[in-house]
């Protein structure tokens, strides 16, 4: 009966992950497409080979005209003056003009004397530039430089193959890029801010104030308070957010109340990178704090009453009864709360999109959001799926790096350990 | 020392468990609270010990008036039935909570600990963790914590119910001793007539939240007040004939019974009765011979049990030094101890 659940855990846990590997090691984006290439001289190709070849790059570039056969074809079927193409033929067979004011020099001084007109005319069916000419085959492209004089040995036809390749093709630039990029490491200094105080002030310290705090209420008040606090939780997070702007923004609760005292109005969530961050941890600390409420919540209850009334008879203060009763119980609740969340904060980016879109600037862009940013939106339109999934997979490694860390802190292996009972 | 419970009542809610409740325990004594379940008796030992505050009434330990103390402030011991220890610490944690609590230096509670794990004899488990126990070890680890911080009471909530057979013999004399040599004045809490009797100085009978009869175990065996406290002392238990009273004698209709008692002396004929006879006292000695057939046997080693039923289909236990001459079916004729007979009236009162 293992099958259906191997088959459910390889398909919606080990696939994306495997995808996300294969994507990361590519350079795929919007330009490149997802399926194979064609080879074409674009200025970008140009740019890219000056730094190797820069005579080949500034020959390619300029447009070369070339006598050949094709092109004499073509004359004829234009039906000007039979002796154009004649003349062409016998005498100038052959010959290539690095620029079209001398090939066309060379038209004009034929013995049936083209006008002007007919000299662009003629010029243009010789026009032979590669640039911008898309090649199905890297062959063709080869064939059509050899033809405009320029000869390359092997390795230079490499250089000039993977220049002008428009497809994807295998790479670990992404990872190169992730690390060497100053963006990418405010980006990672962000996550790590947003993640640990929203995980230490709320996830986790505020949860456990929360369980305990009701714990000790008369079971109806605590289960109004537990209720209040899930709200956040169960509010569709569009709204929920959309209710953080009304608070926030220019004509919102604060602007209005801040009024009364003179400030003017202004947007208190996008204002400061300060504030965006103040109200982002909030907005995601509220909906986190349920959880860690429930679950230390239903973990305290299982603690036996009488450990509370042993402990009271024994002489322990509330503050005592807290901190050598409840809290020592609740290791592994407090485990799986920071693990759970931590991942979730790391991959989590709706309220942050939602409400600041990573902004002002990028001052609360974290490493999902910019992740969702670089592979699927973004303002420039260029969408890079390699980059993108290569962030992705940087987050899955860290997460489960600091998986490992959390079991191995919180001494996983005494948790679960027999006891030896013996009479 | 004396504890006192001067008009104690409790309610939980509109439902009311114990009302105007009198009690009082003497210095260095052990005192049974008996009772079947849902009696009062363990809200009566959590009112004792703080954990549940008296509805009115006060509670008084020597002089002083501990009604409106919070537990903590209280200095009493408590074993519960689930031994309550905390899973996360070792024994030797576990003891010494309560000193730690209240900021001993470690090295005094490492002495201690070891002072009372000696007398509870768990000295060499004091590294495990309470997972690791056996119930009679639990048992003894939550006694050396109840008693640790020198207790003025100590409070036993039903403490060998989760034990085995044996051990509860074992543990029944191990806490009498620790309670004679610490002097320390202590409630059981228990619905085990045995452990009562066993244990206690005193016992207090309960049922429904007030208390029937308080007196010494063999007081309360031989002079019980009510048919309830009869029934509930002796094992086997005692076995009831309902009668009438006829010119100073009971009388079991339609077997031609006739017990001429003392006590019956001046009350009306036609006066429904019920008679209390313990096992001991129907068999070979005594002097009014009673007829019936025997329906059960039962032997217990030194003793056989046998149930005989009467002409009228009412039934008496026997309980006799074994013997093999008689099996379920025969009829005999056994005397009855007619001056070791509890009658009582309608209502259960002793005559």
């Amino acid at each position: 009966m293992i099958a259906p659940a191997a088959v459910m855990i390889f398909l919606f846990f080990l696939m994306p992950v495997v995808l996300t590997a294969i994507f990361a090691m590519t350079n795929m984006t919007t330009a490149t497409g997802i399926s194979g290439g064609a080879w074409q001289v674009t200025q970008g190709a140009i740019n890219r080979l000056k730094a190797d070849m820069p005579d080949l790059a500034g020959g390619i570039a300029e447009p070369r005209f070339v006598i050949d056969e094709e092109g004499l074809a073509a004359l004829e079927a234009l039906k000007l003056k039979a002796g154009f193409s004649t003349e062409l033929r016998a005498s100038h067979m052959g010959e290539v003009f690095p620029s079209r004011r001398e090939a066309e020099r060379m038209i004009k001084a034929l013995k049936d004397r083209p006008s002007t007109r007919e000299v662009k005319q003629i010029s243009d069916l010789f026009n032979r530039s590669v640039l911008n000419t898309r090649f199905e085959t890297r062959d063709g492209l080869m064939a059509s430089l050899k033809k405009l004089g320029f000869t390359l040995t092997p390795a230079e036809q490499e250089t000039v193959a993977t220049a002008t390749y428009t497809g994807w093709v295998w790479t670990t630039e992404n990872f190169r890029i992730i690390g060497n990029s100053p963006d990418m490491a405010q980006i990672f200094l962000n996550t790590a801010f947003y993640v640990s105080v929203t995980l230490l002030l709320f996830n986790v310290s505020y949860a456990l104030f929360l369980a305990i705090t009701t714990h000790y209420m008369p079971a109806s008040t605590a289960s109004i308070f537990r209720a209040i606090w899930l709200l956040p939780r169960i509010t569709p997070v569009v709204i929920y957010v959309l209710m953080w702007k009304w608070l926030t923004w220019d004509s919102g609760f604060i602007s209005m109340f801040m009024g009364q005292f003179g400030y003017p109005a202004k947007n208190y969530l996008l204002d400061s990178a300060y504030n965006a961050w103040f109200f982002v941890i909030l907005i995601n600390g509220f909906i986190g704090a349920s959880m860690g409420m429930l679950v230390f919540s239903s973990a305290i209850k299982a603690i036996p009453q009488t450990q509370f009334h042993a402990s009271e008879v024994d002489g322990a203060s509330r503050w005592q009864q807290v901190r050598h009763v409840i809290l020592p119980q609740l290791r592994w609740p407090i485990l799986f709360v920071t693990c759970y969340q931590t991942l979730s904060l790391l991959a989590s980016f709706n309220e942050i999109l939602l409400s600041t879109r990573g902004g002002p600037g990028r001052a609360t862009e974290v490493w999902s959001l910019a992740a969702y940013h670089t592979a699927l939106n973004n303002y420039t339109g260029n969408l890079e799926y390699g980059l993108g999934a290569a962030m992705a997979l940087v987050l899955v490694v860290v997460g489960i790096v600091l998986s490992l860390i959390y079991l191995r802190i919180f001494r996983y292996d005494t948790l679960i350990s027999k006891p030896l009972i013996e009479d | 020392m004396r504890i006192l419970l001067d008009k104690f009542s409790k309610s939980f809610g509109s439902t009311k468990v114990i009302e105007d409740m009198d009690l009082e325990v003497g210095s260095g004594e052990m005192l049974a609270l008996l009772g079947p379940s849902g009696c009062g008796k363990s809200t009566t030992l959590f009112a004792v010990c703080g954990i549940h505050r008296p509805t009115s009434g006060r509670i008084m330990f020597g002089d002083r008036d501990v009604t409106h103390l919070p537990s903590q402030e209280r200095n009493v011991g408590v074993v519960f039935q689930s031994y309550a220890l905390y899973p996360h610490m070792t024994v030797e944690e576990n003891i010494g909570f309560p000193l730690m609590v209240k900021r001993v230096a470690s090295a005094d509670i490492r002495k201690q600990v070891a002072d009372i794990a000696a007398l509870v004899h768990i000295e060499d488990l004091l590294g495990r963790r309470p997972a690791q126990l056996s119930g009679g070890q639990q048992q003894r680890v939550a006694l050396a914590r109840a008693l640790i911080r020198r207790p003025d009471v100590l409070l036993l909530d039903e403490p060998l119910a989760n034990l085995d057979a044996k051990l509860r013999l074992e543990m029944r004399s191990e806490i009498r001793r620790l309670q004679k040599e610490t002097g320390i004045t202590a409630i059981l809490v228990t619905h085990d007539q045995v452990e009562a009797m066993s244990m206690c100085d005193r016992i207090a009978i309960m049922k429904s939240g007030e208390i029937i009869q308080i007196a010494t175990p063999s007081q309360m065996y031989n002079d019980p007040r009510t048919s309830f406290v009869a029934s509930f002392l002796g094992n086997p238990p005692i076995s009831f004939l309902k009668g009438q009273a006829h010119q100073g004698a009971f009388v079991l209709g339609g077997s031609g019974l006739r017990l001429p008692l003392a006590t019956l002396a001046g009350i009306p004929d036609g006066t429904a009765l019920s008679l209390g006879v313990r096992p001991e006292h129907f068999g070979t000695a005594g002097g009014v011979p009673v007829e019936g057939k025997v329906v059960f046997a039962e032997t217990q080693g030194r003793e056989n049990l046998y149930d005989v039923v009467l002409p009228d289909g009412s039934v008496l236990r026997s309980i006799q030094p074994v013997r093999d001459d008689v099996k379920p079916g025969d009829s005999v004729r056994w005397n009855l101890d007619s001056a070791s007979t509890f009658v009582f009236a309608e209502d259960g009162q002793r005559l």
